[in-house]
């Protein structure tokens, strides 16, 4: 088990490497110059070029900066002087991941719950109307139900604050329920089917042949066994949620990376948007290791090596 | 001898599907005697399973059954029982061993707590206890090295050894009836006579009766007393198993007997019994079987036979055995197996 996770972390060094290489090189590409002040005069060019190394031969670039990035430097920011991205993305990320997480954990868990209970009523009224909510949670999109509760629970019946973050747990409760519909619409269909699979089982008819009541019967046997497939799908969603949230942290003025992230394109801020690419794959990889690792803990057929 | 511990009565099974009413299971009626196995057999869609899923409660919601229909076990009506009735009476009192053991087990729980489990529902038992038993349970199927495997998952079993912690599952807690739907059709062919064995060897210790469901005549030899033939939701024939399989009458047992491939069988000449079983969303009047049947009086299509008695244990559901039927010589094999009984018949008379 421990060997196996050492392997995947060198493996997933190694993917960042590539990730490093791959998006050193589109940066490339990309037509356009961070330097686009009318005012800047040719000598201020050079000059701002000789600052952050532009003006070195291409592959004394990539050496420099895979240097960095190994030691955790992404360079400096050319939209916040001064600012390097390393300490951008340690001020933001934490508060992207726990809008994030808190979104997460609500979504799954109301998933479960509405899937096992969809499931169990297969093709009755709670399953139809479970069924019309999760619909609606895929596809109204998370900044129209993030205006709907901002309206509601902001306006209409002021319960919570609808901006900032960071001077109360209340400020963080209607963006985390904006989040979470979609991971929580997502993960109730997919419990739904999941467990209808189980229960209509042989190892299920077994159960139930056994005398246990409908609750023990899922409880014991068809929640284990619907968990192992839905797991594969919050691995990545996790990934996505941890790693902010671009129109959500805009609608509650929430100082996360997702914003920062979208900002940076535009402006050309090449170290900020490779910094922040970085990371991503990095969660990404590192959710997935652990979805792997708790897939293996929950289904014994699955072994590690 | 006669000491019925189940007696199924007028039971009607039917299926409300957008398409229709689907009449699975057409006025069966039978008694398992104590200590007793009893066979029943028939083609796949006759009836069989859901007559098991019936014994165990365990029938899909849109399962209909009218009130006439009696499944009368220690003096109550099972069919009257409440879910959470049905719940002290599922793998207590009938226990059941499922077909496919690859599917049957739950791939995510350890084997001894599997077996553990009906032990801690109906014993109550705490899980030391109940684990410790399941050990014991394991030994009594025949798991060599028991306790090192208790902590196994299914996928590190063969089938073989799935299906014996199967049968352990179905008698954790002594069941007086057990049924087995086609124990051994998923297994091996050298594996399912050693389950059979097991079977048997388990019911002469505990005394439990036995509903062995299966396609197979071949098997049923081996392990029953007695034999019902179902043929689209009917019992057909029933008798003991020597006046099944040596004096047939329906011409439906002689099918399957004759479908029995045997040492004599010649290469290439394996024989069925020509067309399909009726479809029971709609099923003829008269004999179900006589589209496929050869033998077939003109009777047979209007109206059913009842059951005409051969022996005080032997029943026959075919106008064949009407005073009135024309004599019929039935296939070689069956004629053979006729003068077999009659040898039968008269060693018995001599000693």
């Amino acid at each position: 088990m421990w060997k196996y996770i050492l392997k995947r972390l060198l493996l997933l060094i190694f993917t960042l490497f590539l990730v490093v290489t791959a998006t050193f090189f589109l940066m490339q590409i990309m037509p356009g110059t961070p330097f686009t002040n009318p005012k800047l005069t040719p000598e201020a060019i050079a000059q701002l070029k000789s600052t952050y190394g532009l003006d070195l031969p291409l592959w004394q670039q990539y050496l420099n900066y895979l240097i960095g990035a190994a030691h955790g430097d992404f360079g400096i920011s050319f939209q916040y002087q001064n600012q390097p991205v390393s300490m951008l993305i340690g001020q933001r990320l934490p508060i992207s991941a726990q809008l994030g997480a808190q979104a997460l954990v609500v979504g799954v868990i109301a998933g479960l719950f509405m899937g096992a209970a969809s499931a169990r009523n297969k093709n009755n009224k709670i399953d139809g109307t479970l069924g019309i909510i999760s619909t609606l949670g895929i596809s109204i999109p998370s900044f129209i139900l993030g205006i709907i509760l901002v309206y509601l629970f902001g306006f209409k019946w002021p319960l919570f604050p609808v901006s900032g973050w960071g001077d109360s747990f209340s400020q963080t409760i209607l963006p985390t329920l904006a989040l979470a519909m979609s991971p929580a619409a997502i993960t109730t269909r997919f419990v739904r089917s999941e467990m209808i699979e189980s229960l209509s089982s042989d190892y299920v008819q077994l159960a139930k042949a056994k005398g246990l009541s409908a609750k023990e019967v899922v409880n014991q046997h068809a929640y284990r066994n619907s968990m192992i497939p839905v797991l594969t799908l919050i691995g990545p969603m996790a990934a996505g949620l941890l790693t902010g949230s671009t129109l959500i942290e805009q609608i509650f003025s929430i100082p996360g990376i997702g914003q920062q992230f979208v900002l940076s394109i535009p402006s050309k801020d090449f170290p900020v948007i490779m910094g922040t690419t970085i990371v991503y794959s990095a969660m990404l990889m590192v959710m997935i290791l652990i979805t792997d690792i708790l897939t293996a803990i929950i289904d014994p057929r699955v072994r590690l090596q | 001898m006669s000491n019925p511990i189940l007696k199924v009565e007028n039971l009607h099974v039917n299926f409300n599907t957008y398409a229709g009413t689907v009449q699975a299971i057409r006025d069966v009626s039978f008694d398992l005697n104590q200590g007793e196995t009893l066979a029943i057999v028939g083609e796949s869609g006759s009836g069989k399973s859901v007559t098991t899923k019936t014994l165990m409660g365990l029938n899909a919601k849109n399962a209909l059954i009218p009130d006439n229909s009696r499944l009368m076990f220690k003096d109550r009506n099972l069919l009257d029982l409440t879910e959470e009735e049905w719940q002290s009476v599922r793998g207590n009192e009938i226990a059941m061993i499922f077909q496919d053991p690859m599917t049957s087990l739950d791939p995510t729980m350890r084997i001894g707590m599997q077996i553990a489990e009906p032990l801690m529902k109906h014993r109550k038992m705490k899980k030391e206890a109940a684990l410790a038993r399941a050990l014991e349970l394991m030994k009594g199927v025949g798991i060599p090295n028991a306790e090192e495997h208790i902590n196994d998952y299914p996928h590190q079993w063969s089938g073989g050894m799935r299906q014996r912690a199967v049968i352990a599952i179905a008698l954790a807690v002594d069941p007086e009836i057990l049924i087995a739907d086609e124990p051994t059709t998923a297994l091996d062919v050298t594996i399912q006579a050693q389950i059979l064995n097991l079977m048997k060897e388990l019911q002469k210790d505990t005394g439990s009766s036995i509903i062995f469901i299966t396609h197979d005549l071949g098997v049923v030899a081996g392990m029953a007393n007695r034999v019902a033939v179902m043929y689209a939701g009917k019992i057909v024939e029933y008798g003991t198993v020597d006046e099944i399989f040596f004096n047939p009458q329906h011409p439906y047992t002689w099918g399957l007997l004759n479908s029995m491939p045997t040492t004599d069988t010649k290469v290439g000449s394996l024989v069925a019994i020509p067309g399909t079983p009726p479809d029971l969303l709609d099923p003829p009047t008269g004999d179900a079987f006589a589209s496929r049947n050869e033998y077939a009086l003109a009777i047979d299509l209007k109206e059913e036979p009842p059951f005409f008695r051969v022996s005080d244990t032997h029943y026959a559901a075919t106008w064949l055995l009407d005073e009135r039927a024309p004599k019929v010589t039935p296939p070689v094999q069956i004629q053979k197996r006729w003068t077999r009984w009659l040898e039968i018949q008269g060693q018995g008379a001599q000693s």
